[in-house]
């Protein structure tokens, strides 16, 4: 019943019914126990637990998981159940049994945490299996031997020693020795602290301080191979903050270090180069994917700013690989800062030969107006890629700097509608007037033919932006006018050209629109109406 | 059976005994709800009148508990001797969130001349009302006649469901000395023992067993929480030749014991344990000829004695095999020989924040190496001048709280301190008193007779015993070096 308890402990959440259940059976298992005795004893071997040499566990294997084997290899080698044990103390134990399940061999062993537990319905019996038999102390293994038998008077050399002296009780006034509630406090204070301080920052410090303080090559060395050995410690229990501390503290020793040498100072450099290697930061960043727990916005951030530049580009090909939501919006945000910082690694990147990390560097790009980018950026207007194209015009479109606009101009008869809808919609967005030719040349040539809604929706609008007044009559015709045989336009047309309207927005464009009120056409109408509200605007 | 079987068992038969003497955890559990429920009960019948709400939720608490404990062992018997408190056989700890209560009703049991208090089922809170109130007023005279007086106002008062006993004497707890000295000894041998192989493995550049260090810790901690007098007696010893080793295991009890004073929790007072243990760890790079040099040391030597700090930093990396580092230790180690101010050693380039537990073992370090004679050191000082030039001179750099509480641990006559009485007797201070006001009249061991013929292993007396008159039966007149009588101090904790 322990057995199946505290494999429940471990698969099921503790509020689940079939957890409860497990729990319940266990301890009925032991009320008629209780009938009988008072306690419950059990040996433990390897592989059984024994009830008076009847095997009551049995295990086939000597197995992490196994709770005899658990026992045993720690030196536990009789455990007793006390009455009551299942009411007070079943969970505790099922827990402990579920966190040295879970422990590397280092770490806090089973012993360890019963010892911590202090159980009152268990006990255990072990054996030491590290501990030497240490020689019994008797007063012949200490310097000095049997008391000396002297007479007081007749010893007494003169009272010239340090040891002999006459205690002053006005000196030590009892009270005093009474601590105030302050002086508690004051120490209830710095025990929480010294819970709350992050101990391993605090010894990177006094290893830093030990390195500047100390000029010999030998402890400069070792330090240097502590930092290293330090770091991975650090980042494999998640204190980015402190692996920043690292780095940065790191990089001012290696600025003012007396008598540094050069040689000195590669090593101390060395551990930010190593951390900014694509091979190590990938690393890192697949076991954040893996993780149960992430860091902090800050603290990723923190890291990632005392890093080489370079690793702006293992960053970028993780965007897209992480696999955890949350880690995706922090890389996304920590990335950003990094583009922000480094436009001139950014630029370098959206030429970068992984389509991956090219893609990401041009979105960033895009993101952070740099407009370091654009001829960068320009060239690839011409990839033949189309992700790459539309990438590219999307982020010269996001700077909106007069010269990337310009590069737009050419990408507006592009060979991919998915192009030129980009194209149409970064030039209305910025507004840039210097396209409306080759804006009303697309509308008035082969838009009409070969375009979808949504292409030609995109052109219209971005010509009813720029065109103002002057390009009413224009859409008017498209409009409202009837051809050759008294038939109007396609209706598509012309719900564009009415959303075109409603962007131009004077009052000749909506006593345009007015005219159409009352159009028959449900497409043309609620384009009309649509433009009428504002809705296009 | 093999060698290594018959040292299994032995070591199994070795904790068999070291846990009879923490007794039973239930009754530990609850002694610290009764003793908390007497201490409000007797608090309130002195403060209110006794229709009062408080008074009579106090005592249905106190009932409560009493009741609890007798259902599940079938008999209560408090026991109250001169320094401890005894629940059906099984000596309660004496805590910091407990210690107001502990001491005051040791005050009180002594006050009133009881020793032992039968508890029946069955037992009302009248019963208890009229138990404390007799406590609470006894008579004048001998300890004899109090005690007289407390039977007759129980008897008066119709109690039957509670009886008592007079106490029988200092020694009465001789049973759970014995045993407890000896759990003592052995976890000091063991201690010195395992700490000797550590150290020695780091001086040789082998791997170290952190398990081993680990048990040694959790040992002195459990002896500490139990009983801590034998252990600190142990600290006595002043091994000539083991002084790295049993001055490591010396700072560890001294501190375990500190911390536990200031209300640290099993887990904590582990942590600093073993910081503690490791303080000096750094030592192992200091060359033995500079360790053990007799002469005065050079500007090189100075070099080295300084740099031990920052070493022990370097050295706990070498603490493998374990998946966390020893954070804490390392900056123990690093900052023990840092004053308050941050002056000391080493030098800090960063800003930086005392830990409290650098602060704890420094006061454990500089009592313990400045009462111990070392080959460099051999002019020592007693035992009280070291508390108070660490209490009065600032530029020691110790925390003024921590040292306080140390004096308060150890009582201006720390244990181990040879004394004349003023009846000529020579003693050595067992334990501070466990009444705090007596902080000058601790419990000593009488170690020769009025004529300074010394003897062994003498005997037990406190000093807060009165006679008829009032007046104390034994005073302390002055501290003594005890090499002018040939007496090791040690060997009477031994």
């Amino acid at each position: 019943m322990l057995v199946k308890a505290a494999r429940a402990h471990q698969l099921y959440l503790h509020n689940n019914p079939t957890y409860l259940r497990a729990l319940e059976i266990a301890r009925a298992a032991f009320a008629p126990i209780w009938e009988v005795t008072d306690e419950l004893v059990f040996d433990v071997t390897e592989t059984e637990l024994r009830w008076y040499g009847d095997a009551v566990l049995r295990e086939s294997e000597k197995a992490t998981d196994n709770i005899p084997w658990m026992m045993y290899k720690d030196g536990i080698r009789e455990l007793r159940f006390l009455k009551e044990f299942e009411h007070h103390e079943l969970v505790p134990l099922l827990d402990i049994l579920q966190r040295a399940r879970k422990v590397s061999p280092e770490e806090d062993d089973l012993l360890t945490m019963l010892w911590e537990q202090e159980f009152s319905y268990l006990r255990y019996r072990y054996i030491d299996l590290s501990t030497d038999q240490a020689a019994p102390i008797d007063k012949a293994g200490f310097r000095g031997g049997e008391a000396g038998t002297q007479a007081l008077q007749e010893s007494a050399p003169p009272i010239d020693s340090t040891l002999a002296s006459v205690v002053k009780l006005e000196d030590f006034d009892s009270t005093l020795y009474f601590l105030e509630d302050t002086e508690v406090e004051y120490l209830r204070e710095e025990v929480r602290k010294e819970y709350e301080v992050d101990m391993r920052r605090n010894v990177v410090a006094m290893l830093l301080d030990t390195y500047e303080t100390q000029g010999d090559n030998s402890v400069r060395e070792e330090i240097a191979a502590l930092l290293d050995t330090l770091m991975l410690h650090i980042l494999s229990s998640g204190e980015f903050k402190t692996a920043a501390f690292l780095l940065r503290e790191t990089a001012q020793t290696s600025e003012r270090a007396p008598g540094i040498t050069p040689d000195q100072k590669d090593q101390l450099v060395r551990i930010r180069e190593r951390l900014s290697e694509p091979d190590v930061l990938a690393q890192i960043l697949q076991s954040l994917d893996e993780a149960s727990q992430l860091p902090d916005q800050e603290d990723l951030n923190e890291l990632f700013d005392q890093l080489r530049v370079r690793a702006l580009a293992t960053v970028f090909s993780w965007l897209s690989k992480a696999q955890t939501p949350r880690l995706r919006v922090l890389l996304e945000n920590a990335a950003a800062r990094l583009a922000m910082a480094n436009t001139a690694e950014l630029v370098k990147l959206i030429g970068s030969s992984d389509r991956e990390v090219s893609r990401e560097a041009i979105r960033r790009a895009g993101a952070v107006r740099a407009t370091a980018a654009v001829a960068a950026l320009a060239k690839l207007t011409t990839d033949p890629d189309v992700p790459v194209r539309l990438a590219a015009v999307q982020a010269l479109g996001e700077i909106g700097s007069p010269g990337a606009l310009q590069f737009l101009e050419r990408t507006i008869d592009d060979a991919h509608r998915d192009v030129r809808v980009a194209t149409a919609r970064a030039i209305a967005a910025k507004a840039h007037r210097p396209a409306l030719p080759k804006i009303e040349a697309a509308i008035q040539g082969k838009l009409a033919k070969d375009a979808n809604l949504t292409e030609k929706m995109a052109f219209f609008e971005a010509f009813g932006t720029l065109c103002g007044d002057p390009g009413i009559k224009l859409l008017d015709g498209v409009l409202n006018s009837r051809g050759l045989f008294g038939k109007k336009e396609d209706p598509e047309l012309r719900a564009c050209a009415a959303m075109a309207l409603g962007r131009v927005g004077s009052e000749a464009a909506i006593a345009t629109l007015r005219r159409a009120s009352t159009e028959k056409d449900v497409l043309v109408r609620n384009a009309v109406n649509r433009a009428l509200r504002g809705g296009a605007a | 059976m093999t060698a290594p079987e018959r040292a299994v068992i032995d070591r199994t038969s070795a904790n068999a005994s070291s846990s009879d003497i923490s007794g039973d955890p239930y009754i530990r559990r609850m002694g610290r709800s009764f003793i908390i429920a007497l201490h409000g009960a007797t608090r309130a019948i002195r403060l209110y009148p006794v229709e009062n709400e408080a008074v009579k939720k106090a005592l249905d608490e106190l009932t409560s508990v009493t009741t609890e404990i007798l259902t599940r062992e079938g008999e209560f018997e408090l026991r109250v001797t001169s320094e401890f408190i005894f629940i059906n056989q099984t000596r309660l700890r004496l805590d910091l969130d407990n210690y107001a209560s502990f001491t005051q009703i040791l005050s009180l049991f002594r006050a009133a001349g009881v020793g032992i208090a039968r508890v029946m089922p069955g037992v009302w809170p009248r019963d208890w009302l009229v138990f404390l109130s007799a406590l609470q007023a006894p008579s004048e005279g001998e300890a004899e006649d109090r005690f007289v007086d407390v039977a007759e106002r129980l008897q008066a008062g119709g109690v039957t469901l509670v009886e008592i006993a007079p106490p029988s004497g200092v020694d009465d707890d001789g049973d759970f000395r014995e045993r407890a000295k000896e759990a003592a000894k052995r976890t000091y041998s063991q201690s010195v023992a395992a700490t000797k192989d550590v150290i020695n493995s780091v001086r040789m550049g082998r791997g170290v067993n952190l398990k081993k260090i680990k048990r040694v810790v959790q040992g002195i901690v459990d002896q500490i929480l139990n009983e801590e007098t034998s252990l600190l007696g142990l600290t006595t010893i002043r091994d000539y030749d083991e002084y790295t080793f049993t001055h490591s295991v010396n700072v560890c009890i001294f501190s375990v014991a500190l911390g536990r004073r200031l209300g640290l929790s099993k887990r904590q007072l582990y942590d600093l344990g073993l910081a503690a243990l490791f303080h000096d760890v750094g030592k192992s790079r200091v060359p033995l000829d500079v360790l053990n040099k007799v002469e005065q040391l050079n500007d090189t030597d100075w070099r080295y004695i300084a740099a031990h700090p920052w070493m022990g930093l370097l050295t706990l990396f070498q603490l493998r095999g374990q998946q966390e580092l020893p954070y804490r230790a390392m900056t123990v180690a690093y900052e023990h020989h840092m004053k308050c101010d941050l002056t000391g050693y080493p030098k800090n380039v960063r800003p930086r924040t005392l830990s409290i537990f650098s602060k704890i073992v420094a006061v454990a370090d500089g009592f313990d190496a400045a009462t111990s004679r070392r080959v460099y050191n051999t002019d020592v000082l007693s035992p009280a001048a070291v508390l108070a030039g660490m209490r009065d001179n600032p530029r020691r750099g110790f925390d003024s709280v921590v040292v306080k509480a140390f004096i308060n641990l150890l009582g201006i006559y720390p244990v181990g301190t040879l004394v004349v009485l003023d009846t000529f007797e020579l003693a050595i201070v067992h334990s501070a008193n466990p009444n705090p006001e007596a902080v000058s009249r601790p419990i000593v061991r009488i170690v020769s007779d009025e004529r300074g013929n010394v003897a062994y292993p003498g005997r037990n007396v406190d000093l807060t015993e009165q006679n008829a008159d009032g007046g104390y039966l034994r005073t302390i007149i002055k501290t003594e070096n005890p090499d002018r009588y040939g007496i090791t101090v040690g060997d009477y904790f031994v």
